[in-house]
């Protein structure tokens, strides 16, 4: 941590002779609104915010270290627990950069499986986000209305995988698990569902002007900033940059399908409070028309060695996770085991803008702002 | 003001709807047939090859075999085996590689102890877990 | 009760006047009790929960059980507090918010004091209860605490000047800053109609008065975890707690009788049920609308909340006193 923030400044005002002081506040680990166990260490005059620094690590658990020990199976677990809110993304990610290295074919059925886990646990994660962040402004309602609905989801994955939120779902070359009998039919319900319900979210919140005041026009950047702080997802594209991973270097099989990137010129709160509603529709359809071509039977894992040993040699590859692009960098020398293995958390490199933008904020504000960059701590701790 | 009275108009709707809470210590909660709970180990399948402890990510899986009692007959019978609850993740991948289906998952979860060493089950405990078995491994 | 005040002072009358006050806090705390149960439920059914269900049949006990776990708790204090002013400020918030009750008329027969400046009172002594939370916020030496202490009196030293601007159109049309007058006036209208415009302004001001939501900043939550109460707990908390829920059953007394006719009947047909259960059927309805607008709104910010009591609120008060006066200037035939 930076110690020149221990340092508070003591003035007396020349006119009224009235001596202020800055005031250090600790938000967190322990705080109802930093979404887990993150700090922030403000320092405020009045409740002006003149320097914020994060401090993170509480949730550290050295995923990428201990990876280094395990085989590429036993990896998968691990990334579950990176972002919960969003397991499948990972779980994809992992095993996207292992097929890459070994040059797998992914049969059609597979893949079908893990765009629709995919989209289906996107559009959870930001329901999760829309209930969560409505919290931190003070309404309580929607993250029930959200969690009802994000049950839906879970209990669709419970089906498929056996697990609400750990998925271990998908494997080098494939998934584990065919759908459930019924399931494609279960989901396709919830899609038509979550379309009629998803105007009523809208019906709550978004017109009330309270919530418009408080996030209109604050958090703002532009997108030069953007770029310099490589901010990626709903943060970059609430700058005017249209840059989504699904669209411009279509992974799984992305591009068989109609969808839109929507993006935003504010780059504010509101843009990307504006955004991510617009992506749980986006998701939606292409959930829709996934669910209508799914294949009527096919394998759904492709032929791989026992031992999974990538070739050596390095590898990057990078996928559109809920909060922006999450890459997988494997070092391979050959063994079963990776010799390094690093994620790029999107919430962690988005994180590292936050202290410019709460400068000079109010601190009410801040915690709008550290809520529409939507961080889960798993993954910036990782 | 239309925003907020359309907001006030949405809850006082929701007032009468059907609630969605689970009574769930009264009432079971039920879990898809896939569901990833608590192992059941039957040690009469057991071959002793080792392949769960290995697979086991956090390594919460402690086994030792011993020699078949019948000289004639190859191979070892399962002596002790340990699951660690205080690491198991439930990831499945046991389950996964189990060649004889040992080592199955059951659709029980329901694992709060009063003390960390209830958290360590042996052979007998999981043998003894026999209800709600997963069908398919 | 009013006979009783004009006699001289005797052994016997004030036995009267402790009893018709304890009478008086019992009802009150069963109000509460049962403010909070409903508050939990109404807010759950609307979030489609079911509420509080265990304690009890129904969970009717819940709050009682809350209550009990909050008197039996160890009284802490933290170490660097100030320890007269953290004993004090729980006081100095909840006993303003009991002794503004003394003027309410209930109905034509139940109430306590009938002082000629009923409506001054009230609003003289709810103002106390500034005092009260600024020193929480203060002698918890804690920095969320003092945030929170410093914005609820920003807050409600701000809201009071629309609180009182809107009621003295009232006061002109009635002519009496009486409470029962005020009621008795409303007869023939409620007062909710001539004086809409102050009405909306009262229940806004109210709102904030209130520290409820949209502007329960002083406690937010999500930002200065509980605001001026942070530090305190079991008892003290409790007593902050039912200050607040005091308070609130005051305002709603308060809206009742300048607002909605007291326990005046919507029509004189209507006139044989009992003005007691007009007036509790008033006043629940204030009481839903809170639990109501908590179940839906998010938070004010600070700034906001300011600007909005002086650029706002206050002005469309002003001006509401202006068309009153205009009005009943107009009807005695002065222009």
């Amino acid at each position: 941590m930076n110690q020149n923030i221990l340092t508070t400044q003591v003035e007396t005002s020349p006119d009224t002779g009235i001596r202020t002081e800055e005031m250090l506040l600790n938000v967190g680990p322990q705080h109802p609104s930093t979404h887990g166990v993150f700090r922030l260490v403000v320092k405020i005059d009045g409740e002006t915010i003149r320097e914020a620094i994060p401090v993170m690590g509480y949730l550290h658990r050295g995923t990428e270290k201990l990876a280094e020990n395990l085989n590429y199976t036993q990896i998968i677990p691990y990334t579950d627990r990176m972002d919960y809110v969003s397991a499948m993304t990972n779980n994809y990610v992992l095993c996207h950069a292992v097929e890459t290295m070994m040059g797998l074919e992914i049969p059609e059925r597979a893949q079908f499986l893990r765009l629709i886990a995919m989209e289906l646990n996107r559009v959870a994660s930001h329901l999760v986000w829309w209930g969560t962040y409505l919290l931190d402004i003070g309404a309580m309602g929607p993250f029930l209305y959200a969690f009802r609905d994000r049950e839906m989801i879970l209990d669709l994955f419970n089906e498929l995988c056996g697990a609400r939120m750990t998925f271990n779902y998908m494997r080098v070359g494939g998934v584990k698990w065919d759908a459930p009998p019924g399931w494609i039919e279960k989901a396709k319900d919830f899609v038509q569902y979550m379309k009629k319900e998803l105007p009523s979210y809208h019906q709550l919140v978004t017109g009330n002007e309270i919530f418009i005041s408080r996030i209109k026009g604050i958090g703002k950047f532009d997108s030069k900033t953007a770029l310099d702080y490589s901010l990626s997802g709903v943060m970059l594209r609430s700058t005017g940059i249209k840059w989504d991973i699904r669209k411009d270097e279509p992974y799984c099989i992305y591009d068989r399908f109609e969808f839109d990137v929507p993006t935003a010129t504010e780059g504010d709160c509101m843009a990307r409070y504006h955004l991510r509603m617009a992506e749980i529709e986006q998701s939606l359809r292409i959930l829709e028309q996934a669910l209508d071509q799914f294949p009527a039977e096919g394998e759904i894992i492709g032929k791989v060695p026992r031992v999974i040993r990538p070739p050596a040699g390095e590898t990057y590859v990078r996928i559109e996770s809920p909060r922006g692009e999450i890459g997988c960098y494997i070092a391979s020398q050959g063994k079963d085991k990776p010799w390094r293995l690093k994620f790029r958390r999107p919430s962690f490199t988005n994180l590292q803008i936050l202290p410019k933008l709460l400068e000079g904020e109010n601190l009410a504000n801040m915690i709008a702002i550290l809520g529409s960059i939507d961080i889960v701590l798993g993954e910036v701790d990782c | 003001m239309l925003g907020l009275a359309k907001g006030l108009g949405y809850t006082f709707k929701k007032l009468t709807e059907k609630k969605i809470t689970h009574f769930y210590p009264d009432v079971p909660f039920p879990m898809p047939p896939r569901f990833r709970g608590i192992q059941h180990f039957s040690p009469e399948k057991c071959i002793v090859c080792n392949q769960c402890a290995r697979i086991c990510p956090t390594e919460c899986i402690q086994l030792t075999g011993k020699p078949h009692p019948d000289p004639d007959k190859k191979g070892k019978l399962i002596d002790t085996y340990d699951i660690n609850f205080e690491l198991c993740i439930l990831c499945d991948l046991c389950t996964e590689v189990c060649p004889t289906e040992a080592i199955v998952m059951t659709n029980n979860f329901e694992l709060a102890a009063y003390s960390r060493d209830e958290l360590y089950k042996n052979l007998k405990w999981l043998d003894d877990n026999n209800t709600n078995v997963r069908e398919e491994n | 009760m009013s006979t009783l005040l004009q006699q001289a002072p005797s052994l016997g009358n004030t036995i009267w006047f402790i009893l018709a006050a304890v009478v008086l806090l019992a009802v009150l705390l069963g109000f509460v009790t049962y403010a909070i149960y409903f508050e939990r439920k109404v807010i759950g059914w609307m979030q489609l929960r079911i509420g509080p269900n265990r304690v009890g049949p129904l969970g009717l006990l819940q709050t009682v059980a809350d209550v009990t776990k909050l008197l039996l708790k160890e009284d802490t204090r933290p170490l660097h507090a100030d320890k007269a002013l953290f004993t004090l400020a729980p006081i100095l918030a909840y006993a303003p918010a009991f002794a503004v009750l003394a003027v309410m008329p209930f109905t034509e027969s139940i109430q306590f004091a009938d002082l000629g400046i009923g409506l001054l009172y009230y609003i003289a002594l709810s103002g106390i209860t500034v005092l009260g939370v600024i020193t929480a916020g203060w002698a918890s030496n804690n920095k969320y605490s003092l945030i929170g202490g410093l914005r609820s009196a920003a807050q409600m030293i701000s809201y009071e000047v629309p609180l009182v601007m809107s009621v003295v159109g009232i006061v002109l049309m009635t002519g009496s800053m009486n409470l029962r007058e005020i009621v008795e006036a409303q007869r023939d209208v409620w007062n909710i109609v001539p004086q809409f415009i102050g009405f909306v302004v009262f229940i806004v001001a109210a709102q904030a008065e209130l520290n409820r939501t949209p502007f329960d900043l002083p406690e937010a939550e999500s930002e200065l975890v509980a605001g001026y109460h942070v530090e305190y707990s079991g008892f003290r908390f409790a007593m902050f707690m039912l200050a607040e829920y005091v308070y609130m059953f005051g305002m709603g007394t308060l809206i009742t009788i300048l607002f909605l006719g007291g326990w005046l009947p919507i029509h004189p047909a209507l006139s044989f049920i009992p003005g007691i259960i007009w007036f509790v059927l008033k006043f629940s309805l204030y009481v839903f609308f809170q639990f109501w607008l908590r179940a839906t709104m998010p938070r004010m910010r600070v700034d906001q909340l300011m600007s909005f009591a002086w650029k706002v609120l206050l002005p469309v008060a002003l001006f509401n006193i202006l068309l009153t006066a205009v009005v009943i200037s107009y009807q005695n035939g002065m222009f």
